[in-house]
């Protein structure tokens, strides 16, 4: 792991470092270079890349062709773009649409979607071992020279997933200014308290208005790192071993240790979904706070009275 | 010890640390990944999930339009099927009925035929019987003159009338035999 080569503190793997420009910059000995660029940043563009390649390819394989394939154009070509389909479909049908109902769930799940993806996408690179795989070559190649350009968790970041969480209150806070209108949305901030107690109300529920965007931040960016940081650890008992008792303890522990490491690999990869998912889930709940209430027709919803499908497109 | 720490954590990477740059590049580059999937992506994964929705219910209303009519049109067979049983069940019953009646006729036509022909045979037996009793009787009355005019030809003794019994027995069961 390049831990061994970059730094003794697990958390070294999994905190930012400049590539050009910056404090430290691995790549460039440039504090003043222009543009700035860390490693998160470069992993969110290529994120970003990732995404935008994947979806549109996927797209082109959901989406109907023409009239002239007859029923193959109905057909989801390939396992891939069946799976993002498949997984569109139980997060439209089992998570946001029983959360929103029919109107809202036309209107943002697009905007889910693409948070879903997009944190996944991240996550997911995050967990492939480039920065390490660099590192090693460094050290195969016994150079001195960085050769790390780009690697680690975009949204182990806090100021990613802080930016994230700031588009979701924009989106809240402009849905709900939309939904109730100045007069509700002052009046949801009260929570129908009487009078006396607006000088209570009001600060509380607006902390709470910056409190759940925040929380989404927060615990993306502590999963991500808690993750990390313990398959950092793992890694770094070889090196501890090593450093204590020689070879014969690096070849025991390290056999532990990355057996373990795989197990929480493992985990990191549901964790990096079920993250993905709160996230995203969360929103969509927050969102659904700022709705009016459609008690009668979340009861129909819950008793399967209606489907998603049995709404109109709007 | 104050310093020693603060210097360590000065030193030790922080992951609270929060630096502007990559929220600013996570803005743009979310921004840009959300209005390629608004404008090129979602359009056709939003259709293609709508067209085959579409074309599921269609098929699925098509199927059980199919099937409501292939459940009348066996319904309309087992009605036919079993009128067509019924008309079967009749005939089979009508040509039974005419079978016992034919045989029936048949035989009483045999029993009354063999009647007849029993009837016929006894009165030619006892016709045959009469016949031969009368012919009995006229062979009878010959043999009986015979034996009286050979009687009359010559004296005869006990020895004589019993070997003329006899001889005149013979000649009646040769002439019964011939």
């Amino acid at each position: 792991m390049h831990l061994i080569a970059f730094s003794d503190n697990p958390l070294g793997h999994v905190v930012d470092k400049a590539i050009i420009g910056g404090k430290n910059p691995v790549f460039v000995d440039t504090a003043s270079a222009v543009p700035y660029l860390t490693m998160h940043m470069a992993s969110l563009i290529i994120a970003g890349l990732v995404f935008i390649i994947m979806m549109l390819s996927v797209a082109g394989r959901i989406g109907t062709g023409g009239e002239g394939e007859g029923n193959e154009r109905y057909l989801t070509k390939g396992r891939f773009a069946q799976m993002i389909e498949v997984i569109i479909l139980y997060m439209r049908d089992k998570a946001i649409h029983p959360v929103l109902g029919d109107h809202n769930t036309k209107r943002y799940l697009p905007f889910l979607m693409a948070l879903f993806f997009f944190i996944l996408t991240c996550n997911i690179i995050g967990l492939i071992p480039v920065m390490d795989v660099q590192y090693l070559g460094r050290g195969i190649m016994g150079s001195e020279m960085e050769w790390a350009f780009f690697g680690g968790t975009a949204t182990s970041n806090l100021a990613v997933t802080a930016a994230l969480a700031i588009i979701c209150f924009f989106v809240i806070q402009i849905h709900a200014f939309r939904e109730l209108g100045i007069k509700g949305w002052l009046g949801h901030l009260t929570g129908g308290a009487p009078l006396y107690l607006l000088p209570i109300m009001l600060p509380v529920e607006f902390m709470g208005m910056l409190i759940k965007p925040s929380a989404l931040a927060v615990r993306l960016f502590a999963n991500m790192v808690a993750g990390h940081t313990l398959m950092a650890m793992l890694a770094l008992f070889g090196k501890m071993a090593f450093d204590g008792l020689g070879v014969g303890g690096l070849v025991g522990i390290s056999a532990i240790s990355i057996v373990s490491a795989v197990a929480i690999g493992f985990l990191e990869l549901f964790v990096a979904f079920l993250q993905a998912f709160i996230f995203m889930f969360l929103t969509a709940v927050f969102i659904s706070q700022m709705s009016h209430h459609h008690e009668d027709h979340h009861e129909e919803y819950e008793e399967g009275l209606t489907e998603y499908s049995e709404v109109p497109a709007t | 010890m104050l310093s020693l720490l603060l210097a360590a954590s000065e030193e030790s990477p922080n992951p609270l640390n929060v630096d502007l740059a990559p929220a600013i590049t996570a803005l743009i580059v979310f921004g840009l990944v959300c209005l390629v999937f608004f404008t090129k992506v979602w359009p056709k994964i939003g259709q293609g999930l709508d067209d085959r929705q579409a074309k599921i219910r269609q098929e699925i209303e098509a199927a059980e339009q199919a099937q409501a009519e292939a459940r009348a049109s066996m319904e309309r067979q087992q009605e036919e099927l079993a009128k067509a049983r019924a008309e079967a069940h009749e005939m089979i019953s009508k040509a039974k009925a005419d079978a016992e009646a034919s045989a029936r006729d048949l035989r009483e036509r045999a029993q009354h035929e063999l009647t007849e022909l029993r009837e016929n045979a006894s009165h030619e037996i006892r016709a045959a019987k009469e016949s031969a009793i009368t012919e009995l009787h006229a062979e009878s009355a010959a043999l009986a003159t015979a034996i009286a005019s050979r009687i009359l030809q010559r004296e005869i003794n006990a020895q004589d009338q019993q070997a003329l019994i006899d001889e005149s027995l013979k000649e009646l069961e040769t002439a019964r035999g011939g």
